[in-house]
């Protein structure tokens, strides 16, 4: 028995890192390249030891690329705060949004709820090039097109659905008892809610926001299609380094680096939230 | 619980109460209510022969534009590749997820540690992704293609030949969603109830056993929610095989959002382009149905549970 | 030093001042190279007014869609020029070039009145002006109330200036009778030969002349230069790879893509020129094309050749011209030639791609659009994107003649300007524009992707792709 314990042990240890290799290699494949010049990248066999160059992040941050047809302004930072911008803010308005009508269907039973419940749900899941098309014709006529209000609205679609699901899981979880006991002390609505309801699910909130926060974050086509080059994310903005003159893939390492940074640096501070918030909050609903 | 006290009724009830649910939950349904104009258009536009390039064609056609679809070859190969696609990476997603999930069960410093950093990929942006996976499968200079070719596979073209392109594709979308998967499944195996597993260990059941008898059955509802989630995602795919082959090489991964895009923003054929998004759409409308009554009905058994 | 500069900058352009003494001069006051250059150019601008009035849209605010491209660069690094001739201020939106036809397609479609002007290709017109989105500049290029007395429209070569009008009617050639002009074209392309100078030598090959001779060459490469593949053509899933080497080889060998019979257009990709040709190209890249070929566009071909990865490439004659300076590895390595692929062809018959500029329906501007257009293809900006920038191949005869921009490419792109000469005669758009042109090249694309992975022999192939247009022709009307 303790023979195949151990055995065991080393068979699962293997397969660990197996798994961490295959999920982790190719970032840290890329964070090597972004320190390569391109003619040190376009050599094989790859090396792992080289003078390491920062002149990929520096000409991302500085705006400037050198090309075989001269320098290209490149806005990566730009891109990078657009977003954070959008990422931002659609997150935030649909926490805004979104809260009240998850504790509204977590607590109350009324007519038509689940339907309602139901549509906003399916949102997540209409292919979003459906409304896209149409939607560019529309956003011309009500002004919204190449405006970061219209694609806060549109990035709804992503974010609203999916708080919504997170959240109301959360607020069935918490045992209304508490509330009650505190409406009966005579206490409005309104302060059961921001007191009780709130923060008790708190790590729920937490976790839908950032994990809408992460797909508002990937989101590529919708920018591209309803709105002009000063606001485009950095999933956009990734592609400048393919030029006309070449293809410059340091920089486009550089810049994958640059982009996954602030949703990693997100996901590190609130690693806890997001285990556990799904745990509870996802699935189990 | 499954009796929800209705805290509305249990102060006397006052007409400002019974709006309350509504007015909480109707400005985010407002928001989103305004895409049901637009998809309104585009069901009108899926019913019009209609090319923005020949403005001189366009007109009222009915369901000729579906039945031209239905019997055109290519759209079937559009079906065809959309669910290999969607089979594939929801298949291996849901066995390598759940593998790992098991890996990690435990809660240990060290296995809470590795589940944060298996989510990196997770943040990475899928047309990302497919921008790295592009760099590393270069026949040239790219890590993958030397690796292999070590082994002695010289040949393989990765996204470039048909006959590797849908697994290069499915290996980029596993290498990205895998995580998500994987951490719902950790979710639901930590949040079982031990007394069952104690109980077998105490009986001495063979592992085998108490994972298909035991792990398994409970963990179901967890393994379909996760399973619907990834699938209605997976179906509507575009960012990763756009950005890899734009649908090549030939139609091998023609999907259902990348031909619905040529066919707009490429060929500008408006009316066709709707009308493979309302098929698509159709698709994803009767699986979510399916996915949020499974989801409902798995909330009512937890809390029935309680 | 400002008004000293200036001064010297007049003195040039009355002729005074030859150029070199005015270049040492700036110098000597402190004025960097590049900065003497845009200040010659505007004393070179400010001639260029004479006799018409360049300020009657002052204060009004254009916006440009571009494409990230080595013209534009070279158009904004002028751009303070036009804007104190004019006095109109422009802004621009720089897209990658992945994205960046999709982006104009949701623009116009929408009838964003957001952009005035944008950058586009000649094919891309026979949608677009179609579906209403563009002006006919026939208006402004014909009016001398709208144009300056110097634009000189009839420098521009005149196979361009065809090529990017079309009278809208499917099957009828560019520049036809009644064709309006839809587009100004800005800068071309031609396709031939690149090569690897230096590889070549050490392989002791000369430039092979027709396909055979090509497939040979390449197979050599692959098979000697121990690394480097044989010969880098396009095979995305696009109509990218269709328009440059392959349908100039394709029209060499007799090849058409269509043919019209009544009016009605009719597939011609199953002909037996179009069969012979494309089983000699198909054999070419699986024997010693890329590996990833069916991923390959326009940056891959000329990555490989900058990077030393390919020998030669079949492509735009500008992409080679790229890759010979910058960071790349084989920069200076490169060299040119003319190309005619069938065997005993008297020259060649290149496709070409014309990026051009073309004013948007939606625009509220026109008039300012127009002057922002006519300085950006006029003489004096595109000699200085010809000499200073990238602005290659020019598009006027005058810039064709001046000295210097041919000095620069004698010394730094050998063999350069003699294919250019031996290709220029006949080379045009040799596409039947019709507006399914993206449609029908994408599905030409991916069943060249089919043969070359040998899913289907290429006969078959081809009977299958002409009996799938022709049915999208008949579904279309055209048919």
């Amino acid at each position: 028995m303790a023979r195949t314990d151990g055995l065991w042990r080393v068979l699962r240890g293997l397969a660990l890192a197996a798994v961490l290799v295959f999920f982790l290699f190719p970032i840290a494949w890329i964070v090597l390249m972004s320190f390569q010049t391109n003619e040190q990248i376009l050599q094989l066999p790859p090396r792992v030891v080289f003078t390491p160059t920062l002149a990929n992040y520096a000409a991302l941050i500085s705006g400037k690329l050198h090309t075989a047809a001269g320098d290209l302004d490149v806005p990566f930072l730009r891109n990078l705060g657009n977003s954070v911008l959008l990422s931002t803010a659609s997150v935030a308005l649909s926490l805004l949004l979104g809260v009240p009508a998850a504790y509204a269907f977590a607590r109350f039973r009324f007519r038509l709820g689940e339907n309602i419940a139901f549509t906003l749900l399916s949102f997540r899941f209409a292919p979003p090039l459906l409304v896209l098309l149409p939607l560019s014709l529309y956003f011309q006529d009500l002004g919204l097109s190449n405006t970061y209000v219209g694609l806060i609205w549109v990035y709804q679609l992503i974010c609203l659905p999916l708080i919504l699901w997170i959240v109301r899981g959360y607020f069935e979880d918490a045992s209304p008892d508490v509330e009650y006991a505190y409406r009966v002390d005579g206490h409005s609505w309104w302060r059961a809610f921001t007191r009780i309801a709130i923060p008790l699910a708190g790590p729920g909130i937490a976790a839908a926001g950032l994990l809408a926060f992460i797909f508002a974050w990937n989101n590529f086509v919708f920018a591209l299609i309803l709105a002009s080059a000063d606001k485009q994310p950095v999933t956009v903005g990734a592609l400048a380094f393919v030029t006309a003159s070449g293809i410059q893939y340091g920089q486009i390492a550089a810049a994958i680096m640059l982009s996954i940074l602030p949703t990693l640096a997100l996901a590190l501070y609130a690693q806890r939230w997001l285990v556990e918030g799904l745990s509870l909050g996802a699935v189990k609903g | 619980m499954a009796e929800i006290p209705d805290i509305a009724a249990a102060p006397p009830a006052r007409a400002g109460m019974r709006a309350l649910p509504y007015l909480l939950s109707l400005p985010a349904l407002l928001v989103c209510i305004g895409i049901l104009v637009p998809f309104g258009t585009a069901a009108w536009y899926s019913l019009q022969r209609y090319n923005l390039a020949m403005p001189y064609l366009r007109g009222f056609v009915g369901w000729a534009q579906y039945l031209d679809l239905f019997t055109d070859p290519s759209f079937w190969q559009t079906v065809k590749v959309s669910a290999i696609y969607t089979g594939a990476t929801v298949g291996v997603e849901l066995v390598l997820g759940l593998a790992i999930a098991l890996l990690l069960r435990e809660r240990s410093w060290f296995n809470n540690f590795v589940s944060v950093a298996l989510l990196l990929p997770l943040m990475t942006a899928p047309a990302i992704a497919a921008l790295m996976f592009k760099l590393m499968t270069n026949p040239n200079f790219g890590v993958l293609s030397w690796i292999i070719g070590k082994f002695g596979a010289t040949d393989f073209r990765w996204a470039s030949a048909p006959s590797s392109a849908m697994f290069t594709v499915v290996l980029v979308d596993v290498w990205v969603y895998t995580p998500f998967m994987m951490i719902l499944l950790l979710a639901g195996l930590r949040s079982l109830p031990q007394q069952p597993f104690e109980a077998a260990r105490l009986d001495g059941v063979p592992a085998r056993f108490v994972f298909f008898r035991i792990t398994l059955p409970m963990l179901t509802p967890y393994i379909v929610t996760a399973s619907l989630f990834r699938l209605l995602d997976s179906i509507q795919q575009f960012d990763i095989i756009y950005a890899m082959t734009q649908g090549g090489p030939g139609d091998s991964l023609l999907v259902f959002q990348v031909r619905a895009y040529l066919e707009f923003f490429q060929y500008t054929n408006v009316g066709l382009s709707a009308a493979l998004m309302m098929v698509l759409w159709a698709i994803t409308y009767a699986l979510s149905n399916l996915f949020i009554k499974q989801w409902l009905k798995l909330r009512e058994r937890t809390h029935g549970a309680h | 030093m400002h008004e000293k500069a200036k001064d010297l900058c007049g003195a040039f352009t009355a002729g005074r001042v030859g150029r070199r003494e005015l270049m040492r001069r700036m110098a000597a006051l402190g004025v960097a190279a590049a900065t003497a250059e845009v200040m010659v150019n505007a004393a070179a601008t400010k001639a260029m007014a004479a006799g018409f009035d360049w300020q009657a849209h002052k204060g009004t605010a254009i916006k440009l869609l571009l494409n990230k491209h080595p013209y534009a660069d070279a158009m904004i690094a002028d751009l303070d020029n036009f804007k104190s001739l004019t006095g109109i201020d422009v802004a621009y939106d720089v897209f990658p070039e992945d994205v960046y036809f999709d982006k104009v397609t949701a623009a116009l479609s929408s009838r964003s009145t957001e952009y005035d002007a944008f950058m586009t290709g000649a094919y891309q017109t026979w949608q677009y002006g179609p579906a209403g989105w563009l002006v006919d500049l026939n208006e402004y290029v014909k009016d001398p109330a709208r144009t300056a007395p110097k634009y000189a429209w009839d420098d521009i070569l005149p196979n361009l200036r065809a090529s990017t009008s079309w009278s809208g009617k499917p099957g009828e050639a560019p520049g036809g009778p009644g064709a309006k002009q839809w587009a100004v074209p800005w800068g071309f392309e031609l396709n031939n030969l690149s090569y690897n100078q230096t590889l070549f030598d050490k392989l002791k090959l000369a430039p092979p002349k027709d396909l055979p001779g090509m497939l040979e060459t390449a197979a050599k490469i692959t098979r000697d230069a121990g690394g480097p593949y044989g010969i880098g053509v396009r095979g995305s899933r696009s109509w990218a790879t269709i328009h440059p080497g392959f349908l100039s080889g394709y029209t060499s060998y007799g090849g058409r893509d269509f043919t019209i019979e009544g009016g009605k257009l009719k597939a011609a990709m199953a002909s037996p020129q179009s069969k012979e040709f494309t089983r000699l190209w198909v054999k070419m890249i699986q024997d010693s094309g890329p590996k990833n070929w069916a991923t390959y566009t326009w940056y891959q071909v000329g990555t490989d050749l900058g990077a030393g990865a390919s020998g030669m490439i079949f492509d735009a004659d500008i992409l080679g011209y790229f890759m010979n300076g910058g960071d790349n590895k084989e920069r200076g390595h490169l060299a040119y030639a003319a190309f005619a692929a069938k065997p005993g062809a008297a020259t060649p018959t290149s496709n070409v791609w014309i990026w051009s500029l073309a004013m948007s329906n939606a625009s509220k501007k026109k008039d300012a659009a127009w002057n922002f257009m006519q300085w950006a293809t006029g003489t004096d900006h595109l000699m200085f994107g010809a000499r200073k920038k990238d602005m290659v191949n020019p598009i006027r005869a005058s810039v064709w003649k001046d000295p210097e921009f041919l000095d620069r490419m004698k010394q730094g792109y050998p063999g350069y300007i003699e294919q250019y000469n031996a290709t220029a005669p006949e080379a045009k758009i040799y596409f039947t524009p019709q507006p399914l042109f993206f449609n029908l090249t994408t599905d030409w694309a991916a069943a060249l992707q089919r043969m070359v992975a040998k899913e289907v022999p290429v006969d078959e192939g081809l009977d299958k792709l002409a009996e799938q247009i022709n049915r999208q022709l008949k579904q279309s009307g055209l048919g």
